[in-house]
């Protein structure tokens, strides 16, 4: 398991009128999912331990340089209902390899799209039993950082930042981690990593 | 007058038109430049400032769908159908209604885009992809997060959709340059589909007349065309 707590160092992702910033929330939030996720027997790898801010590449290398990786990218929104969390994947890209029979680097996400779809509603349907209002399946958005990323990969966002107290968040961290260790443990038995001939790894620009 | 007083004199002169000789073509060039300095901070403050207001060109007025955000802060877009006086050019159509959508509304709850975002650019390529150049604004006060950004670029798409018909992709870029991200979430190194399935939610219902919002927004766009 790749765990991929969002933004960091100068970047703070969404800042709520509050004074709640994302990338600290994120750190507490990837901790608690980190133990639900060992707790159910995956070793989890972080992109970052503390305030740095790797590139989107960098980020994506760590789950690409593992095989049978899971990749999961962990947000606040600074919109939504508040109390909600939505699970998002990759629209379709078009799986297209270059004359060396390498997949390219920004095209990664594609021969998994259909494993990102299934980890996505899994996770999403634990979510929704937890958190009224959130929808019930994955939501599809072309998101950068899971456009890179050779593996089944998703990213997890709870609303908001805009919340008056940050204990509203604290008290959602324990279902959303709950969730996702579920949604994954579910997912685990369904997960063959795609069969690519001569194509043994992505071929990073 | 003695000769050597005429001497003097000539001297005088000659080294006078000497050095205006010399002077005259640097006073040129720092007038060249400071006018050339001067209309370029001009334009960049016009293209930063001031949303390029859709022109009434006499065209007939036809009914725009616009999606503007649901305001229930559950991500969705709904269409509201307002009277423009739209061109039958694509682009000058294109450009009409993405600063209409840019212009309003004002309600905070309902818009999709920053208030102080800007259309500095657009045009249509001839395999159906357009590209539209959006002021730094756009990426900068739009609030961070994947379903803010998806709601912008969703509201974008699906204007254009069903505005401009021979709009098939679009390529989003913020003050002539290619970027990885709107705001760090949503990837604009892609175009986005237009024409087709959209990624966002699907509309839940149609608005026919103009909420007060909308109407004030109208009113401006149409004032400033006027001007």
């Amino acid at each position: 398991m790749v765990l991929d707590p969002a933004h960091g160092g100068t970047d703070l992702g969404a800042r709520g009128t509050e004074g709640i910033r994302e990338s600290e929330v994120l750190m507490a939030f990837a901790a608690q999912v980190r133990r639900a996720l060992e707790a159910q027997g995956f070793q989890v790898l972080q992109t970052r331990e503390g305030n740095e801010n790797p590139s989107f590449d960098d980020r994506s290398a760590r789950a690409n340089a593992q095989r049978g990786a899971v990749f999961i990218t962990l947000h606040i929104a600074s919109t939504g209902l508040a109390g909600t969390v939505r699970t998002y994947v990759m629209p379709e890209i078009p799986v297209v390899r270059d004359p060396s029979g390498l997949i390219p680097w920004d095209q990664a996400q594609a021969p998994f799209q259909t494993l990102s779809h299934k980890l996505g509603d899994m996770v999403q349907a634990e979510l929704a039993k937890r958190f009224k209002g959130s929808p019930d399946t994955a939501q599809i958005a072309p998101i950068r950082q899971l456009r890179t990323t050779a593996a089944p990969a998703i990213a997890v966002e709870i609303s908001s930042v805009s919340v008056e107290d940050r204990a509203d968040l604290d008290r959602m961290v324990p279902g959303v981690a709950e969730a996702i260790a579920r949604g994954v443990a579910a997912f685990r038995p369904s997960y063959v990593v795609p069969v690519m001939p001569g194509t043994p790894m992505v071929a990073q620009p | 007058m003695n000769s050597s007083w005429r001497i003097w004199l000539f001297g005088g002169l000659l080294a006078a038109v000497i050095a205006a000789a010399l002077y005259f073509p640097a006073l040129r060039r720092q007038v060249y430049k400071a006018k050339t300095l001067t209309e370029k901070t001009a334009e960049q403050a016009r293209r930063e400032l001031l949303p390029v207001a859709p022109v009434d060109t006499g065209e007939p007025r036809v009914k725009a769908k616009m999606f503007w955000g649901s305001g229930e802060s559950d991500g969705t877009l709904v269409p509201v159908t307002i009277d423009l006086p739209l061109s039958s050019d694509p682009t000058l159509r294109a450009k009409q209604i993405l600063n209409t959508l840019l212009a309003g509304p004002v309600d905070p709850e309902v818009r999709t885009l920053p208030p102080d975002a800007a259309l500095l650019a657009f045009y249509i390529l001839p395999d159906g992809t357009a590209v539209a150049d959006f002021s730094e604004s756009l990426a900068n006060s739009i609030p961070s997060g994947i379903q803010s950004e998806q709601l912008a670029v969703d509201s974008i798409t699906r204007t254009l959709e069903a505005n401009v018909p021979q709009v098939k992709r679009l390529k989003i870029l913020i003050h002539g340059q290619e970027v990885d991200t709107l705001a760090g979430h949503l990837d604009l190194s892609q175009p986005f589909q237009v024409s087709g399935a959209p990624a966002g939610a699907p509309p839940r219902s149609s608005i026919s007349i103009l909420t007060a919002p909308v109407k004030k927004a109208y009113e401006r766009v149409k004032g400033a065309a006027k001007r």
